[in-house]
């Protein structure tokens, strides 16, 4: 089922045009995956499907992003709904300066005032949902950045799960995580795909072959091919994205 | 280049790969003519020389997961790695249908042939042309010429229909002659049988270049089902 659709997008950072043209559909339940060279503008797509962008100045977007059918550009949308909606974790864990329960607390809190009893059981929830609830059920005033960085992400990741989206963006998670960080990241986003829409963009194409289900090759801000995982890694129609993903292009 | 270590690991994991196939084809043409010629000594020495091809086989397919996990090729290249992989493994069976003729030679007895063998000969030599193009259309990655090479194993498949009729000719013509005979349809089979398996590397030298299996019907020249 499609969760977001992509109608024709251009992205432009001040007369710069950075997108051209994209359109695609990224299914719910999914892992939808975007790899491309640096500066192709796979980051800058990501950062559109929340608007991320918008406070950067000078950056405009012509064309539609429909979630479930509604136009995240349309003047009604409010972007801190649109962001609770459509949640994001960075390339490095950036835990607030708090304890590891009040960073899983904040965006409740600041979003819907959520009571103390229904709090302790969100974070509870987010915590189990990423796997970290047994490693740090005891430790939950414990300041955040005294965690591992794996257990700093998976933080993260939790602290996004607490507003409860409905779409995880993912700008390359694993890039700072060593072998085993990265593959429980890996499995964990492997669970969560039965229950959100995720959207990742990684450098490593080894990564976005294991874990997606569909992929999205970027190349100089146009969307060169966009098809099953299988598929792109193993027989990709288009010659440039077998030249990048052979490594022979990029 | 970027992957300027690893193009050269492919084209050496190609070259090792025609070597071990030079060597197969050469067992196939030998053992016929060992067979035609009674060479007791030369079948042995082909058995040996069979050690070395298995040799080959584990020695490649080692190199190819060494370049799996150190190189992690994707597309056309994991494709060609795949290919060999499963080339090394079809090779290999076909020596031993060649170390198969050579122990049909060594059964039977130091006596004359029951017949000048014509047929044989001219079955390894299609079966090694066969051979030959088969790796030729994967190192040019020339998809028509793979198509067309399973095309020539209905002039092997004729021949062993020839061959065993003509056996069975002799059999009813003399019962005596039945344990040689059976021997020498069991040689011709192994020729049969190692063109067939030619069609397979055929099949591979498509899925390199298309990424498409294809089984392509030995018995159906150009067919695909």
């Amino acid at each position: 089922m499609e969760k977001i659709s992509v109608q024709h997008l251009n992205f432009f950072y001040g007369v710069k045009q950075v997108l051209t043209d994209i359109s695609l559909p990224i299914d719910d339940r999914q892992i939808t995956a975007l790899i491309g060279p640096s500066g192709c503008g796979k980051s800058t797509f990501l950062r559109t499907l929340n608007r991320m962008n918008d406070t950067i100045a000078g950056a405009r977007a012509e064309g539609q992003i429909l979630l479930d059918g509604e136009n995240i550009f349309a003047p009604t949308m409010e972007v801190t709904q649109l962001r609770a909606r459509v949640g994001m974790v960075f390339q490095r864990p950036n835990p607030f300066p708090q304890s590891v329960f009040d960073n899983v607390a904040f965006g409740p809190r600041i979003l819907n005032g959520a009571r103390a009893q229904a709090l302790t059981a969100l974070v509870e929830a987010s915590l189990r949902q990423v796997g970290l609830w047994d490693e740090v059920k005891d430790q939950l005033g414990q300041d955040a950045l005294r965690l591992s960085l794996g257990q700093q992400q998976r933080l993260c990741l939790a602290r996004t799960l607490a507003v409860q989206p409905e779409v995880i963006l993912m700008d390359e998670p694993c890039s700072a995580l060593d072998p085993l960080a990265t593959l429980e990241i890996e499995e964990l986003m492997r669970r969560l795909r039965e229950r959100y829409c995720i959207v990742i963009v990684t450098h490593n194409m080894q990564q976005a072959a294991r874990v997606s289900d569909r992929t999205g090759f970027f190349w100089l801000g146009q969307l060169v091919e966009y098809d099953a995982t299988q598929t792109i890694f193993t027989r990709p129609r288009n010659a440039l994205t077998e030249d990048y993903i052979t490594g022979r292009a990029g | 280049m970027p992957r300027d270590l690893f193009e050269r690991e492919l084209e050496q994991l190609q070259n090792e790969m025609l070597t071990m196939a030079h060597a197969v084809e050469n067992a196939l043409t030998d053992a016929v003519a060992m067979l035609a010629q009674r060479d007791m000594e030369g079948a042995r020495a082909l058995i040996a020389r069979d050690r070395a091809i298995n040799q080959q086989r584990f020695d490649l397919e080692a190199q190819c997961l060494v370049v799996v996990a150190t190189q992690q090729p994707m597309a056309s290249d994991l494709r060609i790695v795949a290919a060999i992989l499963f080339n090394v493994n079809e090779l290999e069976r076909i020596g031993d249908y060649a170390k198969g003729i050579a122990k049909i030679n060594l059964r039977i007895p130091p006596e004359p042939l029951l017949q000048p063998l014509a047929d044989l000969p001219r079955m390894a030599e299609i079966t090694r042309a066969m051979l030959h193009s088969a790796l030729d259309a994967f190192v040019r990655r020339d998809v028509a010429l793979a198509r067309a090479i399973p095309r020539q194993d209905d002039a092997v498949d004729a021949l062993f229909e020839k061959v065993n009729q003509d056996l069975l000719q002799l059999i009813i013509a003399d019962s005596r002659v039945t344990a040689q005979a059976n021997l020498l349809m069991w040689a011709a089979h192994n020729l049969e049988r190692a063109a067939d398996r030619v069609t397979n590397l055929c099949e591979r030298a498509i899925f390199t270049v298309t990424g498409e299996f294809v089984e392509m019907d030995a018995d159906e020249p150009g067919q695909t089902d």
